[in-house]
C-alpha cells in the first residue's frame, strides 16, 4: 500500500484496525482528485546556527528559546528554514465537500495532510542529498508548535523565508497559516551522522494518542 | 507625458533594490523602507546609478511600505513615502545629464496577507492600506503608480481600485507567474489580462519569480490576449543558494541580450527585478537603445474570469447555469429568506459538476436586503468554486457592490436599449470591467422583427463606445419569445441571432427555455431550439445544466462542430451509458441494476448503516409509498443512527463510516421532509443549537462534522461559520433564545477567544449551556475556561445535546 494511503488511514483514527472497503475506495478516489488540484510549492534557506545552551539557539541573528529544539539541534552548525504548502485550491476543495459530502471532506482533510507530509519528506530528501555531497547530514524536521518551540516563532520564520511571495503562504491575525494545508519547519544540519532518528510519533510524549503510529 | 509615450516608444525601468541595500548593510529583519529616512544617501545613490544606467522610470523604495506590513515607531509611513519620492527626484537631479524626461514610479508591493474568504484580510482593508500609501505618494509628487510582484488577482484588484479612485496617476500592474504561466493563487494569463484590462490599468505585465529566458513564453501569452502595453521585469535568473545567501547568476550581457529579444517580441516597458543591478540595466539600455517599440495590437477576445478560471466566448458554446435564481423556485426563496447560504452554494457546486461554465447569480426577492445578500453569495461562491459568475440584478447598488468585491472580471445581467438602463450600467462596466448581457428591448418594447432587434443591439454597442467599452464586452441577447403565443417567435430569434453575429460581430446569449412556455414536453422543444440557435451563431446560453436534453444538445453540437477534440468529452459522457444499455440488453444486470436489486433486498436501516447514500434515497422513496414518514424515522432511521453511533463509541465504526452513514441518513431525511411538507406537516425539531469556530480560528472541519450529526438527530443548527466574533455568537444566542452553544478551536492561541466567548455568554445568556471541542482541548482545559461540557468526539456532542434538550 502507498505510504500516503497508510498515513491517511492513520489520520482518520483507524489505529491498528483494518480499513473497510468503502472507506478505502473513498480514500483512493480522494487522492486521485487531490493529485489534480494540489499545487505544491516549497521554499528553503540555509542559515548559520549557534546552539547557545540547553534552551537557546541563534539562527542567523534570530534567537529562539526552546529546550526541545535545542536538543534536536545538538551538534548542528547549520540550519535549514523550510516552508511548504499544497495551495489554496485544496482549501476550497475541502470546503466544497464540507457542503456536499462530509465523509469526503473528512477523508480529503486526512489525505491532504498525508500528501503534505510526503511532499515535505521528498523536499527534505532532496536537500539532504545536496548536503551529503558536502559531508553534512540532516536532522528530522522540527516545526513551531512541537514541544516548547513556540508556535509564535512561525511569523519570524515565514518572514525570513519570504513565504508570502515565494510560495503564497501567509499568516492570519490569529497566527494561523493560510492556505491551511501548509508546513513550516527547521531542519538542523551537522557534520556528524546520527544513526537512528527518533521523529514524529515516536518522539512525542503523548503516548495515549488516538493517532499514534503503531510500532 | 508618460501616457502619450506608452506603447509608442521603448521605456526603461530600473532594476533590483533589496539586494543592493543588503550589500550596503541592511540587516535581515530591518525594514528596507526605513532607510529612506535613516540612510537617504545610500538610497539616492542606488536610484542615481539607475538613472545613469539609462532608466526612464525609477521606482521608489516603498515595496513594503503599507500599514499592514510596515510597522515602525520612529518612521511614520507618510514621511517614509514622501521621502521615498523625494529621494528619486534628488537622484534624477544628480544623475540625469541628458535632459531626458524621467518618471518617479511609486512602488507598491503586496501586503503579505491572504484576502478573505481564503485568508483573513478584508478586501476593503487591503484597499485602504494601498490607498493610504498611494495618496501619500501622489501628494509627494510621484508620476505613476507601479503595482508589482502580485500573486493574487484579488489583492491586485484592491490595489488598482485604490489607485484609480484615490489618485489620478497612471497605473502599471505586474504579477508573478510561474513557468506554467500560473499565479500562486491559481490564475492564468488570460484571467489576469481580462481583469486588469477591465479595471483599465495603463500597462500590465510580469515581474519577479523567473529570469528573462523563462519569461519569453509568458510574454507570448500576454501578447495573445492584451491590447495594452506590456511590462517585463525579470530577475537575474532563477534564485540559487550558496552559503545561506540567495544569489542570481544571469550576468548583465546575457540579461541584456534576452531583454532585446523580449522587446522584439513586443514588450515596451522593460527593467529588472531581484538580483539585477545598475550594470544589468546599463547593458540592457545600451543594447536596446534606438529600438522601436512594437505597437500594441487591439485584441477581440470576449473574456469572463474568476480568480482561477477564464472563459473565452466565440468558439465552443458557453453554458451559464441558471439555477441560482429564486424565480419559480420555492426552496431557493426559502433559503434566501432564512439566510441558508449552504443551500445556495450547493446549487452552485452541483451546476459546476453538471458542466456549467459560468454561474448566474440572482438573489432578487422583495423582502430581503439584496445588496448585502448579493455580496455574501458572491463572496461565498468564490470560496467554493472557481467558475466565473454572472451578476444578475436590476438593482444598480447590488450590481455595483457585487462587481466591486468580485474576484475577477464578471459577467453582468443585464443592460438594455433603454437610455436609463444604459446610463446606470455602463458607468459600472467602465469602472470595474465586465462582460455585459445586452437585451434587445428599449422604451418601445421588443421589436417584432430581427432587423428591429439588430437596431437596438447597434444602439447599445454605440452607446457603450462612449464609455470606452468595446463591443467584445457586449454579449447580445436577441430574446427568445414563446412560440405558443407568437408563432414566428423562434424564426425571428434565429434570424436576429444570425444578423447580430454577422453585422455587429459580437457574441450572443439566450435564455433558451422561454421558447416553450405553455407547451407539453418542453425539454423537447428547448433542446432542439438550442441546437438550432447554436447553429445560427448563439455563443452562450443561460440554461439548467441539470436538463439532460439540453446537455445532450450541447455535447452533440460540440462533437459535430469539431469543438470537442477527438470527441473526447462526448465519449467520456456517453460511453458508460452505452455499456450499461448493452449489458441490460444482453440480460446481464448492470452495476446500477445490481445495486438496485441488492437494494431491493436491503432495508433502509442497513443502507444507512453501510453509508450507501443513493440506495438510502431510493429506498426511502419506495418506503413512503406504504409508510408514514414519521414511522420510517422511528423504525429505520433512528435505529440505524444508533447502531452506527454506538459502533463509533466502541471503536468498531470509524469517522469516515460514521459520516457516510450520516450522509445516507441525510438523503433519507431530505426525501421524508418533502413528503411531510407536501402533506402540510412539519418535521419535529428537538431544539436550536448554535455552532461556531471561535474568533481567530479558521479550521472548521470539526465543527462541520458536529453539524451534520446534530442535524441528523433532528436538531436545528445555526452555523455561524469560522473566525466568529464573540459578540456575534452572544447576539445570536440572545436573539434566538438559544439553550446550547457549541464552540470549536484548533490551537492554543485561539482558546483565549473561546474563553472570552464563554465569559460573554455567561454574562448575557446565563441559561445557555456551552459545549466545546477541538484538537487543543481536554476535559480539564474545558473546565478551566468555564465550559459546561467537553466533547471528545462528534457523537459526544450529540449525546450532550440530547441531555440538554431532554
Amino acid at each position: 500500500m502507498e505510504m500516503r494511503i497508510k498515513e491517511a488511514i492513520r489520520y482518520l483514527g483507524y489505529g491498528r484496525h483494518a480499513v473497510d472497503d468503502g472507506t478505502f475506495a473513498l480514500i483512493t478516489e480522494v487522492f486521485r482528485e487531490l493529485d489534480q488540484i494540489k499545487c505544491a510549492k516549497s521554499v528553503y534557506r540555509i542559515f548559520d546556527l549557534q546552539v547557545k545552551g540547553a534552551d537557546q539557539i541563534e539562527i542567523g541573528g534570530w534567537t529562539v528559546t526552546s529546550k526541545n529544539l535545542s536538543k534536536n539541534l545538538t551538534g548542528c552548525d547549520q540550519i535549514v528554514l523550510f516552508g511548504a504548502t499544497l495551495g489554496t485550491e485544496v482549501d476550497r476543495w475541502i470546503r466544497r465537500y464540507s457542503l456536499t459530502d462530509m465523509a469526503k471532506a473528512v477523508v480529503g482533510q486526512a489525505c491532504a495532510a498525508a500528501e503534505l507530509e510526503e511532499y515535505c519528506d521528498d523536499c527534505q530528501k532532496k536537500i539532504a542529498e545536496e548536503y551529503q555531497r558536502q559531508g553534512r547530514y540532516l536532522r528530522p524536521r522540527f516545526s513551531p508548535g512541537y514541544g516548547d518551540f513556540s508556535i509564535s516563532c512561525q511569523e519570524t520564520l515565514m518572514r525570513m523565508l519570504d513565504c508570502a511571495k515565494t510560495i503564497g503562504l501567509t499568516l492570519t491575525g490569529g497566527g494561523m497559516m493560510t492556505p491551511t494545508k501548509s508546513v513550516t519547519a527547521v531542519i538542523g544540519a551537522s557534520t556528524e551522522q546520527q544513526p537512528c532518528h527518533i521523529k514524529g510519533c515516536e518522539a512525542c510524549e503523548k503516548k495515549d494518542c488516538l493517532y499514534r503510529r503503531s510500532s | 507625458m508618460l501616457l502619450e509615450r506608452l506603447g509608442k516608444e521603448l521605456l526603461f525601468l530600473d532594476g533590483g533594490m533589496g539586494t543592493l541595500l543588503q550589500e550596503k548593510g541592511l540587516q535581515p529583519g530591518e525594514l528596507p523602507e526605513s532607510w529612506n529616512l535613516k540612510r537617504p544617501e545610500e538610497v539616492i545613490a542606488i536610484h542615481q546609478n539607475y538613472f545613469e544606467a539609462g532608466s526612464d522610470i525609477v521606482l521608489t523604495n516603498t515595496f513594503g511600505a503599507n500599514a499592514l506590513k510596515f510597522h515602525s515607531e520612529d518612521c511614520p509611513l507618510q514621511e517614509v513615502v514622501a521621502r521615498a519620492v523625494e529621494n528619486v527626484r534628488e537622484a534624477a537631479r544628480r544623475g540625469v545629464k541628458d535632459g531626458r524626461e524621467i518618471y518617479v514610479g511609486l512602488d507598491i508591493g503586496p501586503t503579505g496577507k491572504l484576502l478573505k474568504p481564503m485568508g483573513d484580510l478584508a478586501f476593503e482593508d487591503a484597499y485602504e492600506a494601498f490607498a493610504e500609501v498611494m495618496e501619500y505618494g501622489e501628494k509627494a509628487g510621484a508620476d505613476l503608480i507601479h503595482i508589482e510582484t502580485m500573486s493574487d488577482t484579488y489583492e491586485v484588484k484592491a490595489a488598482v481600485l485604490a489607485a484609480k479612485e484615490r489618485t489620478s496617476l497612471p497605473v502599471f500592474a505586474t504579477m508573478i507567474f510561474d513557468e506554467r504561466g500560473k499565479l500562486l493563487t491559481g490564475g492564468d494569463v488570460p484571467s489576469v489580462v481580462a481583469m486588469l484590462e477591465g479595471l483599465r490599468v495603463d500597462a500590465l505585465g510580469i515581474n519577479c519569480g523567473m529570469g528573462p529566458e523563462q519569461m519569453l513564453s509568458i510574454l507570448e501569452e500576454l501578447l495573445t490576449y492584451t491590447s495594452l502595453p506590456v511590462i517585463v521585469k525579470p530577475n537575474a535568473g532563477l534564485p540559487k543558494q550558496r552559503d545561506g545567501q540567495t544569489y542570481y547568476d544571469v550576468m548583465p550581457e546575457e540579461f541584456a541580450s534576452t531583454m532585446k529579444r523580449i522587446v522584439e517580441k513586443g514588450a515596451c516597458i522593460i527593467g529588472g527585478c531581484c538580483g539585477t543591478t545598475p550594470a544589468h540595466i546599463r547593458q540592457m539600455t545600451t543594447l536596446c537603445q534606438g529600438m522601436k517599440a512594437v505597437p500594441p495590437v487591439k485584441k477581440h477576445h470576449t473574456l469572463v474570469s474568476s480568480y482561477g478560471t477564464c472563459i473565452s466566448f466565440g468558439r465552443k458554446p458557453v453554458i451559464i447555469g441558471e439555477r441560482i435564481n429564486p424565480t419559480g423556485k420555492k426552496k431557493l426563496k426559502q433559503a434566501l429568506k432564512d439566510g441558508d447560504f449552504d443551500y445556495i452554494l450547493k446549487e452552485g457546486i452541483m451546476q459546476q459538476e453538471k458542466g456549467a461554465h459560468i454561474l448566474d447569480v440572482n438573489v432578487g426577492l422583495p423582502d430581503i436586503d439584496e445588496v448585502a445578500v448579493m455580496e455574501k453569495v458572491v463572496t461565498e461562491l468564490q470560496s467554493v468554486t472557481s467558475l466565473p459568475l454572472q451578476i444578475d440584478t436590476v438593482l444598480p447598488e447590488a450590481m455595483e457592490r457585487a462587481m466591486r468585491i468580485y474576484n475577477g472580471k464578471p459577467m453582468l445581467n443585464s443592460v438594455n436599449g433603454k437610455q436609463e438602463s444604459m446610463d446606470q450600467v455602463f458607468p459600472l462596466v467602465q469602472k470595474y470591467g465586465g462582460v455585459v448581457v445586452a437585451l434587445t428591448i428599449d422604451e418601445d418594447g421588443i421589436p417584432d422583427t430581427a432587423e428591429g432587434r439588430l437596431a437596438i443591439a447597434e444602439k447599445i454597442i454605440c452607446e457603450a463606445e462612449k464609455y470606452g467599452i468595446d463591443r467584445k464586452d457586449i454579449v447580445v441577447d436577441v430574446l427568445a419569445m414563446t412560440i405558443s403565443s407568437e408563432p414566428e417567435g423562434a424564426l425571428v430569434t434565429l434570424k436576429a441571432l444570425k444578423l447580430v453575429r454577422e453585422v455587429c460581430k459580437v457574441n450572443t446569449v439566450l435564455g433558451v427555455s422561454n421558447i416553450s412556455f405553455g407547451l407539453p414536453k418542453r425539454p423537447v422543444i428547448n433542446a432542439h431550439f438550442y441546437t438550432m440557435a447554436m447553429q445560427q451563431g448563439l455563443t452562450s446560453a443561460i440554461l439548467n445544466p441539470f436538463s439532460e436534453e439540453m446537455m445532450n444538445s450541447y455535447y452533440a453540437f460540440c462533437a459535430l462542430m469539431n469543438y470537442d477534440e477527438n470527441c473526447a468529452s462526448y465519449i467520456e459522457r456517453y460511453s458508460k451509458t452505452v455499456e450499461e444499455e448493452q449489458q441490460s440488453i444482453a440480460g446481464s444486470p448492470t452495476q446500477a441494476g445490481q445495486e438496485m436489486s441488492r437494494a431491493g433486498e436491503m432495508s433502509l436501516q442497513t443502507a444507512i448503516e453501510r453509508g450507501l447514500k443513493e440506495e438510502a434515497g431510493h429506498l426511502t422513496r419506495e418506503l413512503v409509498r406504504e409508510k408514514e414518514p414519521l414511522a420510517i424515522i422511528q423504525e429505520q432511521l433512528i435505529p440505524a443512527l444508533d447502531v452506527v453511533g454506538k459502533g463509533f463509541e466502541k471503536g468498531t465504526v470509524f469517522l469516515p463510516q460514521l459520516l457516510m452513514s450520516a450522509e445516507a441518513a441525510k438523503e433519507a431525511f431530505a426525501v421524508l421532509k418533502e413528503v411531510l411538507e407536501r402533506s402540510g406537516q412539519k418535521e419535529q425539531k428537538k431544539g436550536k443549537v448554535i455552532l461556531a469556530t471561535v474568533k481567530g480560528d479558521i479550521h472548521d472541519i470539526g465543527k462541520n462534522i458536529v453539524k451534520v450529526l446534530l442535524e441528523n438527530y433532528s436538531f436545528d443548527v445555526i452555523d455561524l461559520g469560522k473566525d466568529v466574533d464573540p459578540e456575534v455568537i452572544v447576539h445570536t444566542a440572545k436573539q434566538e433564545g438559544i439553550r446550547l452553544v457549541g464552540l470549536s478551536a484548533l490551537m492554543t492561541t485561539t482558546v483565549v477567544s473561546m474563553e472570552e466567548t464563554i465569559r460573554l455568554l455567561r454574562e448575557h445568556c446565563p441559561d445557555c449551556k456551552v459545549m466545546v471541542g477541538g484538537a487543543v482541548l481536554n476535559p480539564e482545559y474545558a473546565e478551566m475556561i468555564g465550559a459546561d461540557f467537553y466533547g471528545k468526539d462528534a457523537m459526544q456532542s450529540v449525546y450532550y445535546a440530547q441531555r440538554v434538550f431532554a
